[in-house]
């Protein structure tokens, strides 16, 4: 069992109108991994990333989250009665998180709550979630008697809330505990209070870290995390990025623009350029591979990613 | 059969009169993503402007060639400068804000115009009185184009009549559509309306004059609303204030049913709109005439709320 | 539960004992009614359209199925009695009844119209909210049971301005404790940026429907409360003007500030009737200058929307709430 992967893609491909931005991706994360992603800008990185998080439905190829196929038809629209793929909160919840290469923190909430948002502090007060996330997957009628549930599930929360019932009030003292100690593992704690747009960028980047963390997951994808700072802050943050993964039992699937830095702390590589996947394996086998060379020597030298 | 034939009739020249409003909604959301709520109320200024323009030209020029050139073309460039003031000093300083900013202007804008327009406002200048603005009565809507019944089907009491305004709606009116559609794939300003609607901070990057193409369809989407005002206006041979509002959402639920952003879907769903109206209120009454867009509305939204011809657009990430 | 219900207990104390004492005064309790219920208004729309940064712009057409519900229900029990409680008592329990019953019917609609357009991008609710506030009047007007476009009359006058005030604490209390508890952070998520919530576990859709049921329900309170202290309820009170009112308060008070939506929304009623009085009085007593000022009032709303939002788009408190200031105040003074 626990050598099953955690994420399992499958010949995915995204087509923006005529432009193939990803095509024939294929990946497997399990736990304990810290895989890199890796090409020159506008390989498609960002949009794999988008892909797996259900950002962008694939138009083609499977991806697995926890043993959940997270895509179906793509081609169904967005009415009530034909939802097609899981939302990205699904996927969210099936354990797949993700940060995003432009900043997209809670801007006007501070840090804590910044976390405290991704925590799910969801002790359902009449059915449990497990069993209503059962019958919703069981489909068919069950699937809408589970949602009715959820959804009283969901309303009895706030009445909860309104009346602050001593539950909620020590739920919520767990649910600060816990983005506290996020925080401080990011270093964070003495930013707790202030609102996310303040931060310096370094910092913010590593909220979103700690954020992302806050849902629990058993996959995180980081879509280049260190961009912007300097070498030491680079390295700093790889240390710590590593540490994550052994103290929260995690599977990395990481982005970074910096080869050295990825070619240091990433066992396997993936290389993308123009949305194909040129090259895979360890290092020292990408580095030599003459694609990815000419892949990179055809950028302008030291934009190579 | 005779009455289902009228009702059709009277259903398409209703439609192609939203299509035009419908095609400036569209036309902006396609290159700014917002709603120009005040777009209804631009087309009721205009129309007031033709009513004023019919007034000081007299009687004796209506149904005249010219007199109807001289209403529609002054009306069309007034919309069009206001269009353009709107933008300038309204949407663009906000271009960059949230856009709920844009939003809530744009319904201040809205509701300014067609209150306003219900006050009475008159200034006396050497003896005669001028009107600045109109008041909340409807006023009889000047007969530029005399009416006159083209053609005739059927008895009596059980006929098909096809009116000649509805025969010049609806010419005017495609004629303009197809106009449009030659522009926006044909011409070079089209082909960067295009390029700012997919994206116009790449657009900038790329050398497009953004700031003009932006100006550029907001005065296209006016002239369009003030032409397709004014056939309004002498179909109901009555102008007020309110008329903006009313007509604005109607053509908006159009544009919302045909896929916002998109040409062609906006006329299909004007005229889908049009023509269920028309059968609604025909066969039932007409006091549920203003319930049948958003019920429509509500229903498409539900089923499929990209449009009958839009493609779900996922935000950029 | 009994700690966390007991403000709530308190208020209603406090306001029975108010109604008591000020309860003969007629022109203070029209207008403390009045107040009272655009407060709600402002309050319970800003959670949809200031916290969770949807636009819904037809609040006045919950408040008409409120007021509808809840007028219909007081007419078919007005002689009725709980027999062994006193006369005004029993009264005030159907009001209760009769206010609840509007709440959720209007929270019902709430749930019909924002389950299709909560789905898409916010400016789809706007128009759909506009619809409904429009398909609200056309019903109405054309249904003679519910008095057509003349209106319902004869609704029993139960409604005290301290039972308006009561559920003007209970909205504010509401919006206070949502705004500090895991919901209320989920929905300043979506309002700050829908895509990163959703990458956070965070159901967006449920909660947006959730807010906007939530809204409605109080817009409905509010109708319903309005319905019984005004002599006649009619579709005029509840047009699209009607809605565009709270919305100006909400803008101005700081879109997300329940201090701001209470503060706007008392000035904004205040200001139009002490005009309205004023000119009344210069008018010597003719009432058409006062009407006069009265149509001014709405392009002046339009206008001062387009300024606020050219010139201090965030309103007079931004996302600020008295309550956090007391609490950073008493803060300091403790160190
Ligand atoms: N929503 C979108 N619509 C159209 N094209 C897109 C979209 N998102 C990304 N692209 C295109 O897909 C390609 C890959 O982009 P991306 O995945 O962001 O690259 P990167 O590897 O630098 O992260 C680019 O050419 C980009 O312009
Ligand atoms: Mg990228």
């Amino acid at each position: 069992m626990s050598d099953a992967p955690l994420l399992e893609v499958k010949n995915v491909s995204i087509r923006f109108g005529g432009l193939k931005a990803l095509s024939n991706f294929s990946l497997e994360v399990r736990k304990g991994d810290l895989k890199g992603l890796i090409g020159p800008n506008g390989a498609g990185k960002t949009t794999a990333f988008n892909a797996l998080t259900g950002v962008y439905p694939p138009t083609e190829g499977a991806v697995v989250v926890g043993g959940v196929q997270i895509n179906r038809k793509a081609s169904e629209g967005q009415g009530l009665f034909s939802r097609g793929a899981m939302r990205p909160f699904e996927i969210n919840r099936l354990g797949l998180a993700r940060t995003f290469q432009n900043i997209r923190l809670f801007k006007q909430l501070s840090a804590l709550d910044n976390v405290r948002v991704a925590i799910i502090a969801r002790t359902a007060p009449l059915f449990s979630a497990e069993r209503t996330y059962r019958m919703k997957v069981a489909g068919g009628f069950s699937k809408f008697a589970g949602r009715t549930l959820e959804t009283i599930n969901n309303y009895l929360d706030w009445w909860r809330a309104f009346f602050r019932t001593p539950g909620f009030l020590r739920e919520e003292a767990e649910v600060t505990a816990r983005a506290d100690e996020l925080l401080q593992v990011m270093g964070l704690s003495h930013r707790r209070d202030e609102l996310a747009r303040n931060l310096p960028y370094g910092e913010q980047r590593r909220l979103e870290i700690a954020r992302a963390l806050g849902t629990g997951p058993k996959v995180l994808l980081l879509d280049e995390p260190a961009a912007g700072m300097n070498t030491r802050e680079k390295g700093d943050l790889m240390v710590l990025i590593r540490e994550l993964k052994d103290r929260f039992g995690l599977g990395i699937l990481l982005i970074e623009h910096d080869m050295k830095l990825v070619m240091g702390i990433c066992e396997q590589i993936t290389v993308l350029d123009h949305g194909e996947t040129i090259a895979t394996g360890t290092p020292a086998e990408v580095r030599a591979d003459p694609k990815v060379i000419e892949a990179y020597l055809g950028e302008a030298p030291g934009a190579a990613a | 059969m005779y009455g289902f034939l009228q009702h059709l009739i009277n259903g398409l020249a209703a439609g192609t009169i939203y299509a035009l409003v419908a095609l400036g909604y569209t036309m902006v959301y396609g290159v700014l993503k917002l709603i120009n709520f005040a777009h209804g109320d631009v087309m009721m200024v205009g129309v007031y402007v033709g009513y004023a323009v019919a007034f000081l030209m007299g009687r004796e020029h209506f149904g005249t060639f010219a007199g109807v050139m001289l209403v529609f073309l002054v009306s069309m460039l007034a919309c069009a400068a206001f269009g353009l003031l709107i933008e300038r000093f309204a949407y663009r300083p906000l271009r960059e804000k949230p856009r709920l900013t844009s939003l809530i202007t744009a319904i201040g804008i809205s509701f300014a115009l067609s209150y306003g327009f219900q006050l009475d406002l008159a200034v006396n200048l050497g003896g005669t009185s001028y009107t600045l603005l109109p008041g909340a009565a409807s006023r009889a809507f000047p007969e530029i184009i005399v009416p006159n019944q083209w053609f005739e089907f059927g008895s009596d009491d059980q006929s098909v009549i096809i009116w000649n305004w509805q025969v010049i709606s609806f010419l005017i009116a495609a004629a303009l559509m197809v106009g449009l559609q030659l522009l926006v794939f044909k011409t070079r300003f089209g082909r960067a309306m295009r390029a700012v609607s997919f994206d116009h901070r790449v657009a900038a990057l790329l050398g497009i004059p953004v700031d003009r193409v932006i100006a550029g369809t907001f005065m296209l989407g006016s002239a369009l609303a003030a032409c397709a005002g004014l056939l309004y206006a002498i179909k109901d041979t009555s102008v007020q204030p309110l008329m903006g509002m009313y007509i604005g959402l109607k053509a908006f639920v159009a544009a919302v049913i045909g896929g916002i952003g998109n040409v062609p879907g906006a006329v299909v769903g004007a005229l889908a709109l049009g023509l269920c109206e028309e059968f609604v209120v025909g066969y039932t009454s007409s006091s549920w005439r203003d319930a049948v867009a958003f019920g429509f509305l509500i229903l498409v939204l539900l089923a499929k709320p990209e449009g009958l011809f839009g493609r779900v657009q996922a935000e950029k990430v | 539960m009994i700690r966390g219900a007991a403000p709530a207990i308190l208020a209603a104390v406090g306001c029975i004992a108010l109604q008591a004492l000020l309860g003969e005064w007629a022109f203070f309790g029209y207008l403390a009614s009045l107040v009272g219920v655009n407060v709600i208004l402002a309050v319970s729309l800003n959670v949809i359209n200031g916290m969770t940064g949807q636009f819904s712009i037809g609040h006045a057409g919950f408040m008409a199925v409120g007021a509808y519900t809840g007028g219909i229900l007081s007419l078919a029990t007005a002689q009725d009695r709980i027999g062994v409680l006193p006369e005004v008592v029993s009264d005030q329990l159907f009001l209760v009844g009769s206010l609840c019953a509007g709440g959720t019917v209007a929270a019902l609609c709430g749930l019909i119209v924002g389950l299709p357009s909560l789905r898409l991008r916010g400016d789809y609710l706007a128009i759909v909210t506009l619809g409904f506030g429009e398909i609200i009047r056309v019903i109405v007007q054309n249904t003679q049971a519910l008095g057509g476009a003349l209106g319902l009359s004869g609704v029993p006058q139960r409604a005290g301005f301290g039972m308006v005030w009561f559920w003007v604490f209970l909205v504010v209390l509401m919006a206070r404790r949502l705004a500090a508890s895991p919901h209320g952070r989920s929905l300043w998520a979506i309002r700050e940026d829908e895509v990163a919530a959703e990458a956070m576990g965070v159901d967006t859709t449920s909660y947006k429907v959730r807010a906007f049921v939530l809204s409605s329900f109080f817009a409905g309170v509010a109708g319903a409360l309005f319905a019984h202290f005004v002599p006649i309820v009619n579709p005029g009170s509840f047009t699209f003007v009607k809605s565009m009112e709270i919305v100006v308060m909400i803008v101005a008070g700081g879109l997300g500030s329940t201090t701001g939506a209470f503060t706007a929304a008392v000035f904004l009623t205040l200001l139009p009737e002490g005009m309205r009085s004023l000119f009344t009085t210069l008018g010597g007593g003719d009432p058409s200058l006062a009407q006069k000022v009265d149509q001014v009032r709405m392009p002046i709303y339009g206008v001062l929307l387009v300024l606020i939002m050219l010139t201090r788009p965030q309103g007079i408190f931004g996302t600020h709430e008295a309550w956090d200031a007391v609490a950073r105040w008493r803060k300091k003074a403790r160190a």
